[in-house]
């Protein structure tokens, strides 16, 4: 899905510099918004520290009548999507070589680096004992890891962060060199750090690792996080039915890649209008993003209707109980219902691009991250309560999540928030290679 | 013990070494006779010449010479002669058989002929007379039916629970209770009373524990190793000192018997002795779990090791309480431990009238695990009818209140999350 004439080499260094070299009370504004967000979290987050996982609602399923895993795994899931989605989009940008989006790549990076550390976070605060995530899972980790699916995932996060981290360096030493004359002095021993030994005939080498970082990306795209792993945490325990299955897998995916389209929509509009991008980040671009956001949505409703028809047609009892469930509840319909909101304006927006606005596209993806985290959260929560084992379905028990919970959603977003005004302010958050080809650059 | 022969054969390391000297055997003897038994193996040794080595000092520390089995003299054994061979394995066997026997019917203990069994593994006796040493041909007969008698070699603790005759009184809820310090809704033993299709207005009663499944999905997902099934017993257990609160093995059982500590527990740590927590590997596992760590039944693993005097081991809270003699807990490779024997006898007492129908089954009694097609190979038996996928859960004639138990645990954690965490659970 290309799109016709998005020619961005015209924009020159100093427009790519700006966030770096300036400073507003809008930067301070967002800067207290996202300190706010995370002191909310951590006001809260004190008292689990002090209280234990009680002051959650989460509870134990079967005679307890409630779940153990909510809201944060919920979150982690959605976290992780988001990570997923965006690194395979920038993989595919780079290996495919569709420049369009090359203003975005690096955002899409830069996103993937702080979803995972969400995702992370969530993991830490989820867990009854966080003091004994190194103790007990390093030493644990040779004999584990061909056995449990959580220990696959720990393993994967990691190495996806790493990978990603990687490829973020390899590429910011290219366009810090060159830029060097436009950052700021006191940052200079970063600086040096990050381009310790560069050589232009690095250059070379550096292209062709990228290229291969980004084929394993793509590559391993459908086994791992969402591809595999994430889903792989449900879909193997065959006591709980609405988790059971091989669609999840696929399923996820769509999940993932649509939230990383709508994540990256809302953070490269952020940065078009906070900085006054309008020519290095063009509206084709967005009008670019907003079909694959409607490419995605449908694949997502598309598995989704799997899932439904398969539940309710002639299933085993408990699937059959856990769909209806499902269906019923209304916060399911939101969720679907936003999904599809999206989907139809993309299309709409591409038959009739003068329908397209960007406004309404940054609403529409954040409608879809809101969808995505629900049916999320629904999925873990609803899972728990219909499991085979019918006899507890006499246990009432409801779950929503307490203010404790919420809060670390809002938290992390924070996170976000706060990393992407940290880092703009260091380092190019859209690279040399979207303004200049690589002759100019060097000439 | 030091090999003056190279380090080609592990020699016993320090485990095994003090689970030998545990026992009132000949330790040296033991590792000495594991060494060789490793040579027979890789064809050094031959079996003939191995027996010929031990067979005095065996006959001497065992004392089974006056059992059934028939150890032939070394003297007599031709070296040549092919069929030699075989005997002396099957003597062996007999002899790995006679050892986890030894006692059976004797003043001693389940715990030493436990160990004695554990002894004989140790001294490769199984290895060698593999077929022989398996006990339990008769349990199969007796317990055929419900799958699960008597198979395998050593301990594996189970339960035969008889539905039929339980009055849902809960007494078992109340001894786990307290035996094992429960918080508040952690009911390690949980008695549904439900009706079903079918079945009119009667109300029925599942006793449901831990199943301490030998497939258990649990053990398969934990990250850390911390559920795991320990292997001298087959019991499933939850490591406290090393589980990390994730709550994995919690989601991916199918029977929903886990309870996590979500607060601090309601007995404090001062009021619980270490005898009930650690166990004879030195493992925390037993009693109630610390704050952040996942708890379940442990099928009393504090008196299987004999923590609780020798006369506890193979009883467990909840059948000490059982007034109505539902609930059987025992070895269920043993065809005389308490499940199997009350199968058997619950089987031959029920009417069956095989001359006017000779097509009949050997019984008419039904027998069940729960959700035997998960595949998680339960060890808890049940007699009665299984609950239906129609089964509904009512109020039973005990009242959970009335005997200071707490049925939905949310509630307790609602209330604990409303005071911030103040309360206990
Ligand atoms: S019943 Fe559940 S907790 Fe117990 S062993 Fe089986 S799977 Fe594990
Ligand atoms: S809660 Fe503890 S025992 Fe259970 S899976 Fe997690 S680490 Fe293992």
């Amino acid at each position: 899905m290309s799109v016709d004439g998005v020619d961005v080499t015209g924009v020159d260094r100093d427009t790519l510099t700006r966030p770096i070299r300036s400073f507003s009370t809008r930067y301070i504004a967002a800067l207290a918004v996202a300190l706010g967000l995370i002191g909310v979290w951590l006001f809260f987050y004190s008292r689990q520290l002090r209280h234990g996982l009680i002051v959650t609602n989460l509870a134990d399923w079967g005679s307890g009548g409630g779940v153990p895993w909510g809201l944060y795994i919920g979150a982690f899931i959605w976290w992780v999507g988001i990570a997923h989605g965006g690194i395979i989009l920038s993989a595919a940008v780079r290996l495919l070589g569709m420049d369009t989006y090359q203003p975005v790549a690096r955002l899409a990076e830069l996103l993937t680096i702080a979803a995972l550390t969400c995702a992370g976070i969530f993991i830490l605060i989820h867990v009854g004992r966080p003091d004994r995530l190194v103790t007990s899972v390093l030493p644990a980790w040779p004999t584990r890891v061909q056995w449990s699916p959580l220990m696959w995932d720990v393993t994967v996060i990691t190495a996806y962060f790493v990978l990603t981290a990687t490829y973020l360096a390899l590429t910011i030493r290219y366009d810090v060199t060159r830029l060097r004359d436009r950052l700021p002095d006191r940052l200079e021993p970063l600086y040096s750090a990050l381009t310790v030994g560069y050589t232009e005939r690095e250059d070379e080498v550096v292209e062709r690792m990228v290229w291969w970082i980004a084929f394993a990306i793509i590559i391993m795209a459908p086994l791992l996080l969402h591809g595999g792993v994430i889903p792989w945490l449900f879909s193997l325990l065959p006591s709980m039915a609405g988790w059971a299955g091989g669609v999840q897998g696929p399923s996820f995916l769509s999940i993932a890649l649509t939230s990383a389209v709508a994540g990256i929509i809302i953070v490269a509009a952020a940065f078009r209008y906070a900085y006054g991008w309008e020519e290095l980040i063009p509206r084709a671009v967005f009008q670019g993003l907003a079909k694959w956001l409607g490419f995605f949505s449908l694949i997502f409703l598309w598995l989704q209707l799997q899932q439904v028809i398969t539940g309710i047609f002639a299933a085993p009892t408990t699937l059959q109980h856990a769909t209806e469930v499902k269906i019923s509840t209304p916060l399911y319909w939101v969720a679907i219902g936003l999904v599809v909101l999206a989907m139809l304006y993309a299309f709409a927006t591409a038959l009739r691009p003068d329908l397209f606005d960007l406004r309404a596209l940054v609403g529409i993806s954040v409608g879809v991250l809101f969808g995505t985290l629900t049916e999320k959260v629904l999925f873990v929560v609803e899972g728990l309560q219909h499991a085979h084992f019918a006899l507890y379905d006499g246990v009432p028990g409801q779950y929503v999540p307490s203010a404790v919970e919420i809060s670390a959603v809002l938290g992390t977003i924070g996170v976000v928030v706060l990393f992407f005004l940290v880092v703009s302010k260091v380092i190019p958050v859209v690279e040399l290679h979207a303004i200049e080809d690589h002759e100019e650059v060097d000439a | 013990m030091s090999t003056d022969d190279g380090s080609m054969y592990t020699t016993v390391d320090e485990a095994d070494r003090r689970l030998l000297e545990e026992t009132e055997f000949d330790a040296d003897l033991g590792a000495e006779m594991a060494r060789d038994a490793q040579r027979v193996a890789a064809d050094e040794l031959s079996e003939v010449e191995f027996y010929r080595r031990y067979h005095d000092r065996l006959l001497a520390e065992f004392d089974v010479d006056d059992r059934e089995v028939e150890i032939p003299d070394p003297d007599e054994v031709d070296a040549d002669d092919v069929n030699a061979v075989d005997r002396v394995e099957e003597a062996f066997g007999g002899l790995g058989e006679a050892l986890r026997n030894v006692g059976g019917e004797d003043a001693e203990s389940r715990r030493s002929v436990m160990k004695k069994g554990a002894a004989a593994a140790a001294l490769g006796l199984g290895g060698l007379g593999s077929a022989g040493a398996t006990t339990g041909g008769e349990g199969d007969g007796a317990a055929g039916g419900a799958g699960g008698g008597a198979e395998g070699d050593g301990t594996r603790w189970g339960m035969t629970i008889n539905l039929n005759n339980c009055d849902g009184c809960l007494a078992c809820m109340v001894a786990c209770n307290q035996e094992h310090n429960l918080s508040r809704g952690a009911n390690w033993m949980y008695v549904f009373a439900f009706e079903d299709e079918g079945q009119g207005e009667e109300t029925n009663f599942l006793p449901r524990t831990c199943q301490h499944c030998t497939d258990s999905p649990c053990t398969k997902v934990c990250p850390v190793g911390a559920r795991h099934t320990r292997e001298e017993d087959g019991l499933v257990l939850t490591d406290y000192d090393i589980c990390i609160g994730c709550r994995y093995c919690e989601v991916s059982c199918p029977y929903g018997v886990n309870y996590f500590q979500w607060g601090e527990p309601d007995v404090p740590e001062s009021e619980v002795d270490d005898d009930h927590q650690i166990d004879d590997r030195g493992r925390w596992v037993g009693s109630r779990p610390p704050e952040g760590v996942m708890g379940k039944c442990t099928f009393c693993v504090d008196r299987q090791d004999g923590q609780m005097g020798e006369e506890k081991v193979g009883t467990t809270a909840c059948q000490e309480a059982c007034a109505m003699d539902a609930i059987h807990f025992g070895d269920l490779n043993d065809p005389e431990s308490d499940p199997n024997r009350h199968l058997r006898e619950y089987r031959d007492g029920q009417e069956n009238d095989r001359s006017d129908y000779p097509n009949r089954k050997g019984h008419t009694v039904s027998t069940f695990k729960l959700m035997e097609e998960r595949g998680t190979e339960p060890n808890v038996r049940f007699v009665g009818n299984e609950p239906s996928p129609h089964a509904e859960q009512v109020e039973g004639p005990v009242a959970y209140e009335d005997v200071g138990l707490v049925d939905d645990r949310k509630e307790v954690l609602d209330r604990g999350a409303a005071a911030n965490g103040g309360e206990e659970a």
